[in-house]
């Protein structure tokens, strides 16, 4: 049997594309037909591609390792099934680091990814670069890929493509190979969270295979108590006042939304390019209403510390199996030579970061080091998870509610009310620390400055939490040549917050979309906003096969009921200098408590409005407006974001 | 002695490695290991690589070992060995692994097989197929937790599985899935009477502690080949096993042995546990040690025991006198090596039946670091209310209760108490009480305790002695775990009523128990007066003057002496050779008796 696609050590993605030339990257796609009743994948990403350590039955299963090299899988992963009765097909397998362990996707026996320019010598990432740069360079729509510290955010930020890691145990990970169980989720990589989402719904189901999926009746439960915290906020919130009123509430706003900015995410570490790309996203998020706060997540320097014990020290029990016994490359001569049961087979079919991370986990097990640093490591990442708990308004629906003792938490934190500091809905943060890095400076890290790339996914992986990698371009003044100039965002939510954290994903990218058509077209459009709403719209609309006709006269509908006309935000100034909240509308003691009196730090929203009333003549020529840009960004061919 | 079927010694024999079908030849090609945990040294040193290690010694001839062993026995000389024993305690801590009954492996649905085709019940996950994962099969909670209540342990509503890492070809994972840090069941205990065999130091009876017990998986069989083959059978792997822990506080060595015998005796009467020791489905390994009386005995602690040696553990000893003798060997020679000065390594040893002494496989140093880990693909164990209420009130009645009613009530013996309960899985009793019963209804006035003694004597003694061609071999009387027979409880009790009137003579009696036995094998419907009808064996009392014509041939001048010079034992002689006459059996011993009395004072008169 010959693999020569496998062994080579440019392809992107090895195997897949195996099959002939690059136009040609595809085996030819048997029209399948989706099984009745259920949900389809969309046409453009039927064919996806699949990350080599996520077993499939016609392909070999290689996780990038000499040891499984030849390795057929005797059965499908759950997720492939699923997305097989969907209507998909497996496109190719992925290379990847070697059992997903690093960040560059440099750490594969098949040679490390590196592609055509703008990605040649530059890093896509890992451990799940082959399918972000599979789904980058437009080799396929979709690509499964694993996350277990951040392997599918990291590629999709640095390959600027969108990627997804669900909330723990959401898509089964039977056939799964696993790296760190308690950490591996499967993630999608795909061009757009709309395709992250019909991916989603179409992945995430209970599979009695796999112990760590969640029942359906977990499930329900989750969704229950995410909809009780909801109403609770939102009670709260309207009792406070702070809450925008529902019935004007306009269906693309963030009004309602409170953005957490966490404070210790602004290390010294990141790049210029990168905070001002998280700057922009945060302003984006803002004029649409918005409201930012900044939040305290003091456990996340210690979060990468936690993650490296723990992933290598499950890593190491894991990978014990892989004796050549059964399956695998065994190396010849005895199983005994060397005086150590399977010592020169294991030393043959592992690479070295693989044998790195093994001697880590065995000695952080050891009974000499396990208080030290297992046992510390866990107690580390229940701190980071009960960080997360107490900044999410939503209750965390996996654990029984948790009084936060204000003694116990740190002074730095700021306070919104007497119970507590102030709560919000998603975290919005950079995916990684700098854009793509050059692999020659790469090789001459060290491993430990490797794994600092890992410092802001690391957190939602400990605490299982679902993530999103929004891709950004970096702005002008701040790219390098011949580089490609993505910075990822990373929207986090609460446990089993998913579709909330694809949702605020879906209109970050359609807003980022949209400023970037702005900033292509004209800017006398700029001053009326609700032309750029329209023209998302309308993208949205055409994605989804809406008529434009309907779209008009939804919106004429609209602006005659003079939607937006009764909102009335407080503009705070961020300084501190006035109270977020009227005073008049305090809770009672019973309820809530006071408010402390020392000024939170929160900075209000506040959006410039059009409250005149309008015409149906004036309607009409903005929907006009909004038409002619949207043709023309067609008409353009569009740059790519 | 119990008769063993082909089937339960092919299990033992050559390590279980006996071939079910084909040809014995096969098995000259083939080295054998024993089952379970066979050859375990836990180390991933590999031990044959110059081939000279320590159980590799050459074999010596059966008869030469024994006559060593003989030799070896005179020079010790027992009157040392019994003084220093007087300033030596010996402490010893018991872990018994068992095999659960269950119809399925620990971790996957695979089912659970004994002597099936080889690997041909394996599942994914048994083979650590790459992705694979476990399921908990919660079935197999139901005989762990019942063993578990049956020897008095506290179960943990909430237990977790811990991943115990060492490299082994039998452990496919590399790691096996056991209870380490938070086992399902701890702090029991169990209590050994006199009757289990207990040493006579520990008086009547001896409460032992037990620390826990963890349910963990079982490995794969090896089967060694020449040419450093090794072939592997995973239909094992994975099955689940329960390991129980005692506290260090046995100090003798048949009570060591007993405390085995008495857990297996339990695990079966709860049904708990596959097979018996000598069949592979148990296996202890025991921890030994010595420390002085005069109390600056050791510093070691144990289990929360303080003052204690530093111990040394035997491994994988599967019988009971293997248990006992691997003790004795191994106190012996901590003794010998303290009292010469000399210091005891913590190590693990090795035992095999035959010798005399104990052999160090590895020291401290050979130890591998297991790295416990929790598994993080399990979730823990909660074990509900319900469960364990619905088990602990459909618990069997345990062999010491049992046997407390049988001695008490029915007047049998502790002895035959013991055998009765032991034999065909409680079913030998079963039967006893059914025959007992039908007993009391022919003879509702007899005292029990008189009628539990005679059908006692029957059911474990006369129907024990019978056996045919073509019984089954393991369970000749048919005996099932309710109390079924191939002999009728009825049967058999009106057979009783028939002797107890004097209606047939105990000759008769067991005639015609054959009778029904093999009428039961032929399944023929009989009762024992059909059957005492057509052998014409009703009893008809001898007349008097037939007495009288047998007693003057057996009397004789000089025992007639004898036996008026006051020698009357010899009266007994003489009725003894009366009954030998009669063939038939109908010598009624007391009226024999009276008539040679009388035909003796006659003679001594005239």
């Amino acid at each position: 049997m010959s693999r020569p696609a496998a062994r080579s050590a440019e392809g992107s993605i090895h195997r897949v594309l195996s099959h002939g030339l690059p136009s040609n990257a595809f085996i030819p796609n048997n029209p399948k037909s989706t099984k009745a009743g259920l949900l389809a994948l969309s046409p453009f990403q039927r064919d996806f591609a699949i990350k080599d350590n996520i077993a499939t039955t016609p392909f070999l299963t290689t996780c990038a390792s000499r040891t499984l090299q030849w390795y057929q899988s005797p059965f499908e992963a759950g997720v492939v099934q699923e997305l097989r009765q969907r209507g998909g097909s497996v496109a190719g397998k992925t290379n990847l680091d070697e059992f997903g362990m690093g960040s560059h996707s440099t750490n594969s026996f098949f040679g490390p990814v590196t592609n055509e320019p703008p990605f040649q010598g530059i890093s896509v990432g890992g451990s799940s670069g082959g399918s972000a740069i599979a789904v980058a360079t437009e080799q396929c729509g979709m690509a499964l890929g694993t996350d277990t510290g951040g392997s599918v955010r990291l590629p999709a930020a640095y390959t600027g493509v969108t990627g997804f890691k669900p909330s723990y145990g959401y898509i089964s990970r039977w056939g799964v190979i696993p790296y760190a169980n308690s950490l591996d989720t499967v993630g999608i990589v795909a061009s757009s969270t709309l395709l992250i989402e019909s991916a989603f719904q179409c992945s995430s189901h209970p599979d009695s295979r796999d112990p760590t999926s969640l029942t359906e009746d977990t499930r329900r439960r989750i969704k229950v108590s995410l909809r009780r915290s909801k109403r609770r906020e939102r009670e709260r919130r309207l009792a406070l006042g702070e809450l925008g009123d529902p019935i004007i509430e306009e269906a693309n706003s963030l009004v309602n939304l409170r953005v957490g900015v966490p404070m210790e995410y602004n290390i010294e570490e990141l790049e210029p390019s990168v905070k001002r790309v998280w700057r922009s996203a945060l302003e984006i998020l803002q004029d649409k209403g918005a409201t930012l706060v900044p939040i305290s997540l003091p456990n996340t320097k210690h979060a990468l510390s936690a993650y490296y014990v723990l992933a290598p020290a499950e890593a190491a029990s894991n990978l014990s199996k892989y004796d050549g016994v059964r399956y695998g490359t065994r190396a010849d001569g005895k199983d005994g030579a060397g005086g150590l049961l399977y010592s020169v087979t294991r030393g043959h079919g592992f690479g070295e970061e693989v044998k790195r991370r093994i001697l880590l986990g065995s000695y952080t097990l050891s009974s000499e080091a396990r208080d030290n640093y297992f046992l510390k490591a866990q107690k580390v990442r229940r701190l980071v998870q009960q960080d997360f708990d107490r900044v999410f308004a939503a209750e965390n629906p996996l654990r029984p509610t948790q009084q936060f003792d204000l003694s116990n938490m740190d002074e730095s934190i700021p306070m919104q009310d007497k119970l507590g500091p102030p709560q919000v809905d998603v975290i919005v943060c950079p995916t990684a620390p700098t854009i793509a890095p050059d692999l020659e400076d790469v090789s001459n890290q060290t491993p430990v400055d490797n794994y600092m790339n890992d410092v802001f996914t690391v957190p939602a992986s400990l605490a299982g939490l679902p993530a999103i990698s929004v891709p950004f371009t970096v702005p002008r003044g701040f790219r390098k040549l011949d580089h490609p100039n993505y910075a990822g965002i990373q929207i986090i939510g609460q446990f089993g917050d998913d579709l909330r954290v694809i949702d605020v994903a879906k209109r970050l990218e359609a807003l980022r979309d949209a400023r970037l058509m702005l900033s292509i077209f004209s800017n006398k459009f700029a001053a009326n906003r609700g032309t750029l709403d329209l023209v998302r719209r309308l993208m949205q609309a055409e994605k989804e096969g809406d008529s434009v006709d309907a779209l008009r006269a939804l919106y004429l509908a609209e602006r005659k009921q003079g939607a937006g006309a009764r909102l009335q935000i407080q503009k705070i100034p961020g300084d501190g200098s006035s109270r977020p909240w009227p005073g008049t509308k305090r809770l009672s003691w019973n309820k809530y408590g006071n408010e402390l009196t020392a000024p939170p730090t929160i900075r209000g929203t506040h959006e410039c409005r059009d409250l005149r009333p309008k015409a149906d003549a004036e309607i009409d020529q903005e929907f006009q407006d909004a038409l002619d840009i949207w043709e023309q960004i067609k008409g353009s061919g569009g740059e790519k974001p | 002695m119990a008769r063993f079927t082909p089937v339960v010694l092919r299990r033992y024999l050559f390590g279980g490695q006996l071939p079910g079908r084909g040809c014995l030849r096969q098995l000259r090609h083939r080295q054998t290991t024993q089952s379970l945990y066979s050859q375990r040294h836990h180390t991933t040193l590999v031990e044959d690589v110059d081939g000279n290690a320590a159980w590799k010694d050459a074999p010596v001839a059966f008869r030469k070992q024994l006559k060593g062993e003989k030799k070896l026995k005179k020079a010790q000389g027992k009157g040392k060995r019994s003084q220093s024993l007087e300033e030596w305690e010996l402490t010893v801590g018991i872990e018994i692994h068992a095999q659960l009954n269950t119809a399925r492996k620990l971790f996957s649905s695979a089912a659970s097989t004994i002597d099936e085709e080889p690997n041909s019940h394996v599942a994914l996950f048994d083979v650590a197929m790459p992705g694979s994962q476990p399921i908990f099969q919660k079935e197999t909670l139901i005989p762990a937790v019942r063993a578990a209540l049956a020897l008095n342990c506290d179960i943990n509503r909430t237990s977790r599985f811990d991943r115990k890492h060492y490299f082994h070809w039998d452990q496919p994972s590399g790691y096996q899935i056991t209870q380490y840090y938070e086992p399902f069941a701890k702090d029991g205990y169990i209590t050994l009477y006199a009757h289990d065999g207990i040493a006579k130091e520990d008086g009547d009876s001896i409460q032992i502690g037990i620390k826990q017990i963890q349910m963990e998986q079982d490995t794969a069989k090896t089967m060694s080949q020449p040419g450093d083959i090794h072939l592997l059978d995973f239909n094992r792997v994975g099955l689940p096993l329960i390991e129980i822990i005692t506290l260090p506080q046995i100090h003798h060595p048949s009570t060591a042995a007993a405390l085995v015998r008495k857990i297996q005796t339990i695990l079966e009467s709860v049904d708990a546990c596959v097979l018996g020791m000598q069949s592979g489905g148990l296996r202890a390994d025991v921890n030994v040690s010595v420390s002085r009386r005069d109390g600056f005995g050791g510093s070691h602690e144990y289990g929360g025991v303080k003052g204690l040696g530093q111990r040394t553990e035997i491994k994988n000893l599967s019988s009971f006198k293997a248990v006992e003798d691997a003790i004795i060997a191994e106190r012996d020679r901590q003794i010998d090596t303290l009292e010469a000065g000399g210091v005891i390594e913590g190590e693990t040893r090795g035992w095999t039946i035959g010798e005399k002494t104990t052999k160090r496989l590895r020291g401290k140093e050979g130890e591998v670091d297991y790295r416990y880990m929790p598994d993080p693909d399990i979730a823990p164990v909660v074990i509900g209310a319900d469960l364990l209420h619905h088990l602990q009130h459909s618990m069997p009645v345990l062999p010491d209760e049992e046997i407390n009613t049988l001695v008490e009530e029915y007047g049998l013996t502790a002895k035959d108490a013991m055998s009765l309960t032991s034999h065909d899985n409680g079913g030998r009793a079963e039967y006893f009480y059914n025959v007992v019963d039908d007993y009391m209804k022919l003879i509702p006035d007899q005292d029990l305790s008189t009628a539990g003694r005679l059908c006692g004597n029957w059911v474990l003694h006369e129907m024990g002695g019978l056996s045919h061609p073509e019984a089954n071999e393991g369970n000749p009387l048919g005996i099932t775990d309710t109390g079924d027979c191939l002999i009728k409880a009825t049967s058999l009790a009106h057979l009783l009523h028939l002797l107890i009137g004097k209606k047939i003579t105990g000759k008769t009696a067991k005639k015609v128990l054959a009778e029904l036995f093999e009428a039961g094998i032929q399944n023929v419907d009989t009762g024992p007066e059909a059957i005492v009808d057509r052998l014409g064996l009703w009893y008809t009392p001898l007349s008097n003057r037939e007495y009288v014509d047998m007693a003057k041939t057996v009397l004789d001048a000089n025992v007639m002496e004898e036996i008026l010079a006051g020698k009357t034992g010899k009266l007994n002689f003489l009725v003894g050779q009366m009954m030998r006459m009669d063939t038939e059996g109908s010598v009624d011993p007391q009226q024999a008796t009276a008539v040679l009395q009388k035909l003796i004072k006659e003679n001594w008169k005239s």
